[in-house]
């Protein structure tokens, strides 16, 4: 197999294909702290997208209770099991990619999953772990944990739907880096179901061909961000572009966030797709845990979002999130301001650092009545 | 390219064929004949060697000028069927070493304007719902648009410049004509419930990008008139589904055999039909998949080519 160069496990590593990264490519970052799995992002989706026959059970977007809480169920546990015990410590990743541990006749390491771990989607919903023994009393932070982890298609640099697919159905736009499957082309062997770690194609029972979350290309197209990004209404992701870290812009916003400040990660790194959506990973969830999901660098990722307050530029690039609609491809701080720049330069959005205050009197002498809110 | 693919099928040779000269399991259809193991033959004069056509497959001549589409026809009756050793894939990923079906029983006939070709096989299970986990039953036949009998086409799908005919007969299509509407989500999942649909609310036209795969024409998506699909292929993970479908099928299980017959009309229409002239010699190979053991694409077993003789 050709080798290609993975920066986000510092190495080379196989590949079906040679490297052949896009001119732009598309990514996205969310933020996990701010989650509140309220699944707006799964709605615009499956309205968006996934509202025809043999598309009931479709969710492009989800949204999941993390550690227990799949879609498919147990998708990730299942190929970590099937990959085995790796050492993923260090800047270089020193274990085996799916890619690396292909049985003998397959082009990668996958799974098939059965057709009721797609019956539950929302299947342990804010579980956490351990329980509450009678007499304890909540200390902070909470001796119990969880967190939500909102997930669409990765567009992945290497992506397992890609190289699974015999027919290359799946393929992987030059001008954006978008991954999409051909719906003319397919015929439905799922091969790119079993091949893709995170289990984003989907196998579509009526038409029987495998569809995926398709970037929202055509908003994409015309330079706007994808449903899932504009309809959240926790302002959790930024939707953009990335390069890679030896040509990474300080004015790029998801450049900063993800190669400067240091302050997003990629999920399950190990697995050596090189997935474009990051993650600002949460802060309370012990650290052990949060190293397989996000690699080794996860502990300084939180340093640097706890310290985010001293970093102007971060905090500017992180209030532009939820900001605009349209694709913020430069931003610039100023004393008072974030603001963010279109493709061609033009401002698109100017966002306070301070939001100014009005104080209304609590007394309306206009009206002779008292307002509760004053502000 | 070429001699790429030529590499590749040594290969094949050197891993599959080995079980091939051994005489296979009892087959499903009885009083069967045994092609000859041709393995070795076909691997000693690689580039040029088509086997000479004795031993292998001849198609009866009957009378009529229809398609050939009864499975259970009587003239099938009156044909000695010839049993078809069936190898795993083994070249191309992904793949499954260890196919379910290892040998076919095939019969052919042709009455001068149709061929067609019956084929039987030993199922324990008929699958033919497809959902994320389940496959379907196939059986595909492949002939060479070309034949020269000092060369024919890689038997596996072709190569670049070698153009085959492969006609792939689906049981989830049979399934589908059988029913005679439209597949529905129920059919899929008896206690599903959904509420509106985009095709209960816009026209036509507005629909299409609404409708994934059928919404672009996707043969495999769209309703058929036929079990098979009628293909071209020059290679691996070319296969092309032809423009106008000609050929067409029917398969029934009974008893845990599945019954097949696929038919295509003698008439070349150009680059894309195999020669079939009443008296002449050609080759023809198969491939089946076993649904329930989620053989599908390249995940399935296949056989060298197999002569055929076209009666007068």
């Amino acid at each position: 197999m050709p080798k290609v160069y993975n920066w986000q496990i510092g190495r080379d590593m196989e590949y079906l294909y040679d490297e052949a990264r896009p001119k732009k490519q598309f990514a996205m970052v969310m933020d996990t702290n701010k989650c509140i799995a309220c699944q707006t992002c799964t709605v615009a989706c499956k309205t968006t997208w996934t509202s025809s026959r043999g598309q009931e059970y479709m969710f492009w977007n989800n949204v999941e209770t993390k550690p227990y809480g799949f879609y498919p169920l147990g998708w990730d546990v299942n190929i970590l099991d099937k990959l085995g015990v790796q050492d993923i410590d260090g800047p270089v990743y020193k274990g085996k990619t799916i890619f690396e541990a292909a049985p003998a006749g397959d082009r990668m390491l996958g799974y098939l999953p059965d057709d009721l771990d797609y019956a539950h989607p929302n299947l342990s919903e804010d579980d956490s772990v351990g329980s509450m023994t009678q007499g304890a009393f909540m200390q902070v932070p909470h001796m119990q944990w969880m967190h939500y982890l909102p997930r669409i298609c990765n567009h992945c640099t290497y992506p397992a739907c890609v190289g699974a697919c015999p027919r290359q159905s799946a393929y992987k736009r030059p001008e954006d880096g978008i991954v999409l499957i051909d719906q003319m082309r397919c015929r439905g062997y799922r091969e790119c179901v079993r091949g893709c770690p995170y289990k984003k194609p989907f196998f579509n029972s009526i038409t029987r061909v495998s569809e995926k979350c398709v970037g929202c290309y055509p908003a994409v197209e015309e330079g706007r961000q994808t449903q899932c990004t504009i309809t959240c209404i926790g302002k959790i992701r930024l939707q953009g572009f990335i390069t890679t870290p030896q040509q990474a812009n300080e004015d790029n916003p998801l450049d900063y966030i993800i190669h400067f400040a240091k302050v997003a990660r990629p999920l399950y790194p190990q697995l050596g797709l090189e997935p474009n959506v990051y993650y600002i990973p949460p802060i309370h969830v012990p650290p052990a845990y949060l190293k397989q999901l996000f690699g080794a660098d996860v502990a300084s990722a939180i340093a640097a979002y706890r310290k985010a307050a001293d970093d102007k530029k971060l905090l500017g690039a992180l209030l532009l999130f939820g900001a605009t609609a349209d694709i913020i491809h430069r931003f610039k701080v100023t004393d008072q301001f974030a603001i963010g720049y279109n493709e061609k330069g033009d401002e698109l959005v100017r966002v306070p650092f301070r939001e100014p205050i009005f104080l209304r009197p609590a007394f309306d002498e206009a009206y002779q009545s008292v307002r509760s809110n004053i502000t | 390219m070429k001699a790429m693919s030529r590499i590749l099928y040594l290969t094949a040779l050197g891993l599959g064929l080995a079980g091939c000269v051994t005489s296979g399991p009892e087959s499903a259809a009885t009083d069967v004949e045994p092609v000859a193991a041709r393995g070795s033959h076909y691997a000693a004069q690689l580039s040029k060697a088509v086997p000479a056509p004795d031993g292998g497959l001849q198609a009866v001549r009957v009378a009529g000028k229809g398609a050939l589409l009864d499975p259970f026809a009587k003239e099938w009756d009156g044909v000695k069927p010839v049993t078809v050793a069936m190898q795993p894939q083994v070249v191309a990923t992904p793949n499954q070493p260890n196919p379910a079906v290892t040998e076919l029983s095939v019969r052919s006939l042709h009455n001068g304007h149709w061929l067609g070709v019956l084929l039987e096989w030993k199922d324990g299970s008929k699958s033919d719902r497809l959902v994320v986990d389940r496959f379907g039953d196939q059986v595909a036949v492949e002939l060479p648009v070309i034949y020269r009998a000092d060369s024919a086409p890689n038997p596996m799908m072709g190569a670049p410049g070698e153009r085959v005919n492969i006609i792939q007969w689906r049981a989830a299509f049979q399934a589908d004509l059988e029913r005679k509407r439209e597949l529905s989500i129920k059919d899929n999942y008896p206690n599903a419930a959904s509420d509106l649909y985009p095709d209960q609310v816009l026209k036509t036209l507005d629909l299409r990008s609404y409708m994934g795969a059928a919404g672009v024409d996707n043969p495999v998506a769209k309703h058929r008139e036929s079990p098979v699909l009628d293909q071209v292929a020059e290679g691996f993970g070319t296969l092309t589904t032809k423009p106008h479908q000609e050929a067409d099928g029917r398969g029934v299980w009974k008893n845990g055999v599945w019954r097949v017959v696929i038919t295509t009309p003698m008439s070349a229409d150009g680059a894309n039909a195999p020669r079939l002239i009443p008296g002449d010699h050609t080759v023809v190979a198969f491939a089946v998949w076993e649904g329930a053991a989620q053989e599908v694409g390249a995940r399935k077993s296949w056989s060298d080519w197999v002569p055929l003789k076209l009666a007068r």
